[in-house]
């Protein structure tokens, strides 16, 4: 007798819940808070990108009238990005994302500068694209340097002054966070390489990714001084599969894709040219609206954040206040693990991220999370909550309510919290 | 509807069987997952070598929540000695599968059972 219905006739604990899930069912909306994980692409975004996956199909390399006309929108696409990061539009070189253009950045300057030095200065909170690309050049025999991010998620300046070596050839700290939203000192940073180079340190390179950025901070690549910045098109209202690297003008650094001329011999394959005039729109799109999406995503943010401050106990904000993202928060709730919270929330019609990952009995707690130095639970129960420019007041309401019964509901089941009842 | 879990699976998130504690149980086990600190603890109420009544607490990733679930709704009104044959495949089965990196919450699942019970034979002796 051992099924699974031997105790369907028992009066349920969950039945509270169960009776909340039907009611849901019937007004279920589809609210989705994970605009840093992706965005979707915005009307005016597709409606450019459109000839170019239908009659004006050339390829860019071509000299015939159809390839003219995808160099000529290739390179309108240039300006429109470079634009949105105060660059020049030759110092763009259009990639396969945000993931490629870190790797171009770190690989392609560690194998120039290794005569220099093999030595690199990174955060300890980089996204897996420059963490991984990082893990593997110390196992070929470079020295890294994480630097700490302390309990606001943010490095400090004095910390990475300490770490640079006459044998440091790259610092690569990301401008803005994405799981955490913390805004790192990189106009400071920059201006300690400059005043590095000043003193001989003729070597020192200085990136940057800025893919949780762009759109969200104004960014200038000259008042920065960063020789490398990484952009991402999927983050800003574009499709997937496009990104840049700005490489300022003299900066040298080895393709990582050769066997073409494209971008100037510094990353070879057929250009992507409906995906690159998409980006091209979109960094117009926000550059132009930047403030505007930042004013709505901050107030529907602060006021998710006052609403579940309000109404549920035992959270922790998770990276600085103020310096920070506009559109982000990042919450641990204690008691309670991230992924089952986002499936609860999933279940709902919520969608959101969690930094954890549990597989094989092994727990990777967000290293983000853990980076800011609190506990594994803290760790597990972390939950990103991003907003885009076309979230609403009533998807904060309706996130609110949702959250509120999958924490209560989690909660009760769990042999960490006192909420967890005594039922007969 | 959601990942890659089936609906039975869904279903034990959303309502989950048997949960909390007894307050008049007879044994209390409660076992952790020492790598990835998924616990797991079960109440049982023990009547003349049967489970009368079973309740379970969970903390961890949602496999660890729903074998939680399955095993408290599977052991209420078994004989101790059933009990004891349950497998760790008959509660991937009864949550409608795992993949094969999350089956450790399956086996953390029959752990707890298995403490409850030699906890309560060993009480029980005395
Ligand atoms: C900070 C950061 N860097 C890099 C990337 C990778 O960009 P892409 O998805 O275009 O490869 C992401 C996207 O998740 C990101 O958030």
């Amino acid at each position: 007798m051992l099924t699974p219905s031997a105790s369907q006739q028992q009066p349920r604990f969950g039945s509270r819940i169960s009776d909340a899930w039907t009611e849901i069912s019937v007004v279920m909306r589809k609210v989705y808070l994970d605009h840093s994980a992706t965005t979707p692409i915005d009307s005016r975004v597709l409606e450019a990108m459109l000839p170019y996956l239908t009659e004006k199909f050339g390829n860019a390399s071509s000299v015939h009238m159809f390839g003219q006309e995808a160099r000529a929108a290739v390179d309108k696409a240039r300006r429109q990005v470079a634009s949105l990061v105060g660059a020049r539009a030759n110092e763009v070189v259009f990639t396969s994302g945000g993931t490629e253009a870190n790797n171009l950045a770190i690989r392609g300057i560690c194998e120039v500068a290794k005569a220099h030095g093999r030595h690199v200065i990174t955060s300890a909170i980089e996204h897996p694209s420059v963490r991984g690309v990082v893990d593997e050049i110390e196992k070929e025999g470079w020295e890294i340097t994480r630097l700490p991010v302390y309990d606001n998620g943010i490095v400090r300046i004095d910390d990475l002054r300490a770490a640079i070596r006459s044998d440091t050839i790259l610092i690569s700290v990301m401008t803005a966070n994405n799981e955490i939203g913390t805004n790192q000192p990189i106009a400071e940073i920059g201006a300690l390489v400059v005043e590095e180079r000043e003193h001989g340190h003729r070597h020192l390179c200085f990136h940057t990714d800025a893919v949780q950025a762009a759109g969200r901070l104004p960014i200038d690549v000259q008042a920065l001084g960063c020789d490398l910045l990484s952009l991402s098109a999927h983050k800003i209202y574009a499709p997937k599969g496009t990104g840049a690297l700005f490489i300022r003008r003299g900066v040298r650094l080895a393709p990582q894709q050769v066997g073409g001329h494209q971008e100037r011999e510094r990353r070879a394959g057929t250009e992507s040219v409906a995906n690159i005039v998409a980006f091209g729109t979109a960094a117009e799109l926000a550059k132009k609206e930047m403030d505007q999406r930042n004013d709505h995503t901050r107030r529907l943010r602060d006021r998710f954040e006052t609403e579940v401050e309000d109404r549920i106990p035992d959270i922790v904000f998770n990276g600085d206040r103020e310096q920070r993202l506009p559109h982000l928060s990042n919450i641990s709730f204690r008691f309670i693990e991230g992924e089952g919270l986002l499936i609860h929330l999933d279940m709902q019609g919520v969608a959101v991220s969690t930094g954890s990952a549990c597989s094989s009995g092994t727990l990777e707690p967000s290293p983000v999370i853990r980076a800011l130095g609190r506990n594994e639970e803290l760790a597990r129960g972390a939950i990103r909550f991003s907003f885009g420019k076309d979230s609403t007041d009533e998807d904060v309401d309706y996130a609110v309510t949702a959250l509120l019964r999958a924490v209560e509901s989690l909660r009760e089941l769990s042999p960490l919290s006192r909420k967890s009842l005594v039922a007969n | 509807m959601t990942l890659s879990y089936s609906d039975i699976f869904s279903d034990h998130l959303a309502n989950p069987r048997n949960a909390g504690e007894l307050a008049d149980a007879d044994v209390v086990a409660e076992e952790t997952n020492p790598v990835c600190g998924d616990r797991l603890r079960l109440s049982l109420r023990i009547r003349d070598g049967r489970i009368d009544a079973a309740r379970f607490l969970a903390y961890g990733c949602p496999p660890t929540l729903a074998c939680g679930s399955a095993i408290a709704e599977m052991i209420q009104g078994t004989t101790i000695h059933e009990a004891t044959k349950l497998t760790k495949n008959e509660i991937v089965a009864a949550v409608g599968g795992l993949p094969s990196r999350k089956q450790h919450a399956a086996s953390l699942a029959i752990e707890t059972l298995r403490a409850a019970i030699i906890k309560h034979a060993s009480e029980d002796g005395e």
